[in-house]
């Protein structure tokens, strides 16, 4: 049994009189200790897949097919009374901008000592008193630091703060929507070391979700690549992106697109072309494969019949066409 | 600095000499609680004509100040900003004005930079308006189509037109690039010019770049967060760290083999060289840059510098402020004019090439 299983799900938002499918029929899974990185574009819907693990859609989305089971715990069609002590507890999360969730005119410390309040209202005060400097430890936060306002902090510190509350009541799973988006180079590298030890020392499976393939293959062991709703090649770091000084061996022309798109230090001297024109709108119908219109490769059977999942080697697979004509 | 005016003769034209420049801003509470912050605290260099030099450090390092200060959209405290035989630190009125006409500047946000009420054409056509140049409508027009040609909006004509709200990011960007061309300026100041695109109109826009300054000789100075972007566009690479280049060296020359503990720091993360033999993560740097208006006292970087602990924590690193020095000196030849450009560090034990 997988910590958390996923499969075949579709998330629909109402917009205007129609309706528009962010994540359709998507399975993953996640074993007890693994990270996984979930990667692509903004409104590939990685965000809504993120949001639907803790059912934390927006008011106009539904799960319109599928199932969620957390450590065995179907998701769907929970009341609002279960996930609540699943929440935090279960699965935890920092979302897109959570630097900037904090309570302004609250001291740091005292926010996540409520954070464990609230979840664990039978914790003795001293206790959770302890827990807290137990948790800004852990996420480099000097105890002097502690009582702090939020504003008296950097970016980094008030995400390592962030990171702090979502482990509060010791969560399995912990969801990580784009961690280091907005901070700088050197206090990126910092959390995703931070977010890389946390899952060894306090045996934490992670999901993580960025735009960012470097940081997703810094942290996580397996990877998922999501285009317009789909996903469109998954595998571990090692089968998508090589080993450390190897080229990548991503099989998707999409992901070989964003591998391009960012120069490689320890690679070639050169910009690569990038990738012209926009993901589709995925409130009108596409025939074929999504990324046709994109594709470099594209053939007349790309734009007519959905491309089959190919397995390239155990574990690694892609949704291609190219793929099947060289496997045939 | 020590690039000197005898090394200029194997040297193109210099489009822009910078030197000792110093931007304070006063800072805030009273009495001793006031400290200036210091945002660039001493700041050279030169740009040769169809030269990318790009400026590589963290936000708050001073970098986009040094880019408003070349620019005069805010006043230096001192130091000297040469371009075209004049200092346009103590330019004021008409000659200011006519000195920035060979400086244009691109900025981030192609979103907030354009007027939404503007068509394209207006847009590109102000700069022409304000420093008066296109005798006749028609010579305006066609400087403006000749503009959104450069930057590859086609067809010029329909483009010119359309409102921003009517563009994608990277085709806004384009418009400010054209605008900025419409000067036939000697050089651009880009200020983290595709920060805000998506992915994929980040390369045409840099590749855009790169093109103008094959074919009319533009020179860029190009400001970025990111290391490995700067490696493959610029000729040569300044690393900005407090107010200060502690390195400063021709683009592959500095990732090859930097010399300042700082530039190796951003090195490794960027190149996801920070990893251990276990697969782990190693923190490349510890801490938080500190705040401009505390500078530390001797090298600024060693209370966070892996070699200065390494060393044993030398006293030197407390009390002395280590100035750039050559670390390779410009090779003497008449080809490549960046690749061989001099390597300089600001660091007591960054050691001179023999």
């Amino acid at each position: 049994m997988s910590l958390l299983e996923i499969d075949n799900l579709s998330v629909d938002y109402r917009v205007g009189t129609g309706s528009l499918r962010a994540v359709d029929h998507v399975s993953l899974r996640i074993e007890a200790g693994e990270a996984l990185g979930v990667v692509g574009e903004s409104g590939c819907g990685k965000t809504s897949l993120g949001l639907s693990v803790p059912m934390l859609l927006p008011g106009n989305a539904t799960i319109s097919s599928g199932s969620i089971k957390l450590a065995d715990h179907e998701l769907v069609g929970m009341n609002e009374a279960q996930l609540n002590r699943l929440r935090w507890t279960a699965v935890a999360f920092v979302f897109q901008g959570a630097m900037n969730a904090l309570n302004p005119v609250q001291r740091v410390d005292r926010q996540i000592l409520e954070a464990i309040s609230a979840h664990d209202s039978h914790a003795a005060k001293e206790e959770s008193s302890q827990r807290v400097l137990e948790l800004l430890d852990l996420v480099g936060i000097a105890p002097a630091r502690a009582k702090s306002y939020p504003h008296e902090f950097s970016g980094g510190m008030r995400q390592r703060a962030m990171i702090a509350m979502a482990l509060a009541c010791r969560p399995s799973l912990l969801i990580a929507d784009e961690p280091t988006t907005a901070l700088d180079v050197i206090s990126q590298a910092q959390i995703l070391a931070l977010l890389s030890s946390l899952r060894r020392s306090e045996d934490l499976s992670v999901l993580m979700i960025s735009h960012d393939l470097s940081a997703i293959k810094r942290v996580c062991d397996r990877i998922v690549v999501m285009y317009a709703g789909v996903v469109v090649e998954t595998g571990t770091t090692e089968q998508v992106l090589g080993r450390r000084g190897e080229s990548a061996l991503a099989a998707h022309p999409y992901t070989q697109a964003l591998i391009g798109a960012h120069p490689d230090l320890r690679g070639e001297r050169v910009l690569a072309p990038g990738l012209a024109g926009h993901p589709p709108d995925l409130s009108k119908p596409i025939t074929g494969c999504r990324f046709a219109d994109r594709c470099p490769s594209a053939m007349s059977v790309c734009r007519e019949i959905v491309p089959p999942t190919v397995t390239i080697s155990e574990g690694h697979t892609a949704s291609c066409h190219l793929l099947k004509k060289v496997g045939a | 600095m020590s690039v000197t005016a005898e090394q200029s003769e194997t040297t193109r034209a210099r489009v822009l000499e910078v030197r000792d420049l110093v931007v304070r801003f006063a800072g805030r509470g009273k009495g001793r609680r006031a400290r200036a912050v210091r945002a660039v605290d001493g700041v050279s260099f030169d740009i040769e004509q169809g030269e990318i030099l790009a400026l590589v450090g963290e936000s708050g390092c001073g970098k986009s100040t040094i880019a408003l200060a070349v620019m005069r959209l805010l006043e230096p405290t001192s130091g000297r900003i040469i371009s075209g035989g004049e200092n346009l630190a103590t330019l004021r009125g008409g000659a200011l004005r006519q000195a920035r006409r060979r400086i244009q500047m691109i900025f981030q946000d192609p979103f907030g930079s354009l007027n939404s009420r503007q068509t394209v054409f207006d847009t590109v056509a102000e700069p022409l308006v304000i420093h008066k140049l296109g005798a006749t409508p028609e010579e305006r027009r066609s400087m403006v189509m000749d503009a959104l040609e450069l930057a590859h909006l086609r067809p010029p004509e329909r483009l010119a037109q359309s409102y921003p709200h009517e563009l994608s990011g990277g085709q806004r960007q384009r418009v400010a690039i054209a605008s900025a061309m419409v000067m036939r300026p000697e050089l651009v100041i880009a200020d983290e010019p595709v920060s805000m695109l998506d992915v994929s109109a980040r390369a045409g826009i840099l590749r855009l770049m790169m093109d103008l300054r094959d074919q009319l000789g533009t020179s860029y100075l190009f400001i970025t967060h990111d290391l490995a972007v700067a490696w493959v566009v610029a000729d040569r690479i300044a690393v900005v760290y407090l107010g200060r280049i502690v390195e400063i060296g021709p683009a592959t020359r500095l990732v090859e083999r930097p010399a300042h503990p700082y530039t190796a720091a951003l090195l490794s993360v960027s190149s996801g060289d920070d990893v251990g033999p276990d697969g782990e993560l190693i923190e490349a740097l510890p801490g938080e840059t500190p705040s401009a208006s505390n500078v530390p006292e001797g090298c600024r970087f060693h209370p966070r510098c892996p070699r200065y602990i390494e060393l044993g924590k030398p006293e030197q690193c407390r009390s002395v402020d280590p100035q750039l020095h050559v670390i390779r000196p410009r090779t003497t030849t008449n080809e490549d004019t960046s690749a061989l450009s001099p390597h300089e560090a600001a660091c007591h034990f960054s050691s001179e090439e023999s």
